[in-house]
């Protein structure tokens, strides 16, 4: 026979239960602190929460001197950043240029979940073989513990069970929630996820999956390309801050999906610069 | 790890109960018989045997082949270069798409009315077929035809062209063996055709594709021409429209990956307002544009084709100049043609009578 749940005891009242299993009210009480004891969270100071932050928190870099700066210098870990934009800003770039800058520049591996068969590992090695020229090193990238999780993308596979009469997909959504939330701050793990664009009314660009999911990201960044008229295609993007605890929201910084990967000297340039 | 009671697949009242019984844990209910349950959770006899039937068969193997699933990024590029490409037969659309069509990919051909899509599908089911020693794929295609508009004369037009080209090509003698056996009828045997009038047969013969593919594991290239037009019509509410196409891009995908095909779909395009100005765009909307790992877009500029890679997680965007000719798609001939094979296509085309495609097929 398997008990009811801890909360049923707790919430009964002291005096009611004590009448029902005649036990007398004090063992009950006792019996209830110590439950409450058991489940409760128990404060810590803010002193040694600081601590804690400078000894475990790493700050990866993404690769890119603008989206680092909007990024406050990277990815944090024990946190989740989330990649919005239509079809073709560039998320699964700039993903796959986070996981080569993780594995190749601070040699930690990297965990990429891909949900809509997006990867391309060619383009990783040529992406790994614009930085550094010597094969040998290009064989000696990663080997660290897991500091990154990438998911690209997360409403691919759940958006076809979203919306209409469902709860089902709502309360998996959730449960992803929790589970990455979880991983990225018991593990010490940076988790970066990718999300679709939906219109509103006014025709203006929000990330997609609802607002539920919105309060799951710790930073938000949405990706656009640059339209310029008479150019059909260019590799230029423009990533604005749309959620942020480090840094003012709508704070809009430009990069180029090419030189990224090709112009490696003038960005490993400025990052000499900021660390000196 | 555990898998928890909220996460399985059952009903939201089953679950509720199960969980204000005190069920937290899948592995909670394992050990539990069905009149148990059913007296524990306060639910009939039947969603009891439901609900143990379900975790018998579900959970396990679930968890096992998540666990298992991950490969590194050495594994997976040596499974990419071995999985190759289907190329178009057009140089320069071969170069921006990276040596061709991937498969083991999606890819989603958008463009307006009479501009190529048809024909461009027709092509690449014909090229799939090119023997591997002429550095094809030497597989077989299967055409899903929405629209009606699959016009198998076309093909046989295309074959011959293929066939001619390979003929040219042939120097060694494993080329000329296989040259025997390629012929046009041949190439029109091992291509299958499937009409769907409107999307719920679409959505049946997606779903039941893998059946297909295990009992035809030469099948190198899938193409739906067009995944739009079933979608356009017939709907009053849209957001259950996004939610089935959502469903069946993911079951794509997952042909493309675990059957390694690849996937073409055609796409048509609509008029969106953005600023007081019309454009056009992909139809589907917005969400449905993520799908596809590759997006091509073929427009007009004046009397020229153009197409304009649009999305691709691994080649730059770019766009090219094609034209459609009897023998089929190929590049535009105001250039000169930058590699060998491609001049041989050119001064075949350069042969023929070169009339420009009209609007009468896609």
């Amino acid at each position: 026979m398997t008990g009811r749940p801890v909360e049923d005891f707790v919430s009964c009242n002291p005096e009611e239960l004590a009448q029902k299993c005649s036990l007398s009210y004090k063992a009950l009480v006792a019996v209830r602190r110590v439950l409450l004891a058991q489940y409760t969270a128990f404060p810590i100071s803010g002193a040694d929460l600081y601590q804690e932050l400078l000894s475990s928190t790493a700050i990866l870099s993404t690769g890119s001197p603008s989206l680092d700066k909007l990024l406050d210098s990277g990815l944090y870990t024990g946190e989740i950043t989330e990649l919005t934009g239509s079809p073709g800003s560039g998320k699964t770039q700039v993903c796959f240029s986070v996981a080569v800058n993780i594995s190749h520049q601070l040699k930690q591996s990297v965990f990429y979940i891909d949900t809509k068969g997006g990867m391309c590992v060619n383009r990783l090695l040529q992406m790994l073989q614009t930085r550094t020229s010597n094969v040998e090193e290009q064989a000696s990238v990663g080997g660290g513990s897991v500091k990154a999780v990438i998911v690209d993308s997360v409403p691919a596979v759940l958006s076809s069970m979203l919306g209409g009469k469902q709860n089902e997909g709502m309360s998996l959504l959730m449960q992803v929630a929790g589970e990455l939330k979880m991983i990225a701050k018991d593990f010490n793990i940076a988790v970066l996820v990718t999300n679709h664009v939906t219109q509103d009314g006014n025709g203006c660009l929000k990330a997609g999956l609802g607002l539920s999911w919105s309060h799951v990201p710790r930073t938000r960044v949405l990706l656009q390309r640059v339209e310029n008229p008479g150019v059909s295609s260019s590799s230029l993007r423009t990533a604005t801050l749309t959620k942020s605890s480090r840094q003012p929201c709508h704070l809009v910084e430009d990069f180029d999906l090419c030189n990224w990967s090709d112009e490696r000297n003038s960005v490993s340039g400025k990052r000499k610069l900021e660390s000196s | 790890m555990q898998r928890t009671v909220p996460s399985l697949p059952l009903a939201p009242s089953v679950k509720v109960r199960l969980l204000h019984a005190g069920f937290h844990l899948a592995t909670d209910l394992t050990d539990m018989c069905p009149l148990q349950l059913c007296k524990a959770a306060a639910i009939s006899h039947e969603e009891a045997v439901e609900v143990l039937q379900m975790l018998r068969c579900d959970t396990q193997p679930h968890q096992e082949k998540a666990a298992t699933e991950g490969i590194t990024a050495l594994d997976l590029l040596h499974k990419e270069e071995a999985q190759g490409s289907i190329v178009t037969f057009s140089s320069r659309l071969d170069d921006v798409l990276g040596g061709g069509v991937p498969v083991g990919k999606t890819t989603e051909i958008c463009g307006a009315p009479g501009i190529g899509k048809t024909q461009l599908c027709m092509q690449l089911a014909v090229d799939v077929q090119i023997p591997v020693c002429f550095g094809g794929l030497g597989g077989k295609a299967l055409y899903i035809d929405t629209e009606g508009s699959f016009v198998v004369q076309r093909v046989a037009d295309m074959a011959e062209a293929a066939v001619k080209h390979c003929s040219l090509l042939a120097e060694d003698t494993e080329q000329k063996q296989a040259l025997e056996e390629l012929t046009v009828e041949k190439v029109l045997s091992s291509f299958f055709l499937v009409r769907c009038h409107d999307y719920v047969e679409l959505l049946a013969e997606v779903y039941l594709l893998p059946d297909f593919l295990a009992e035809h594991p030469e099948v190198r290239l899938v193409i739906i021409d067009s995944i739009a037009f079933p979608f356009r019509h017939d709907f009053e509410n849209l957001s259950q429209r996004t939610r089935l196409l959502n469903g069946l891009a993911q079951q794509l995908i997952r042909i493309a990956t675990q059957h390694s095909v690849a996937v073409v779909l055609s796409n048509h395009m609509t008029t969106r307002l953005l600023n007081g100005q019309s454009k056009l765009v992909p139809s589907l909307g917005e969400s449905w544009g993520h799908t596809a790992t590759q997006r091509l877009i073929l427009h007009w500029e004046g009397s020229k084709r153009l197409a304009s890679l649009y999305k691709s997680p691994s080649q730059m965007e770019a766009t090219i100049q094609y034209q459609i000719t009897v023998q089929g798609f190929r590049d535009a001939q105001d250039e000169p043609m930058p590699t060998v094979e491609s001049s041989a296509v050119s001064s075949q085309t350069g042969n023929s009578s070169k009339r420009p495609r009209r609007e009468d097929q896609s």
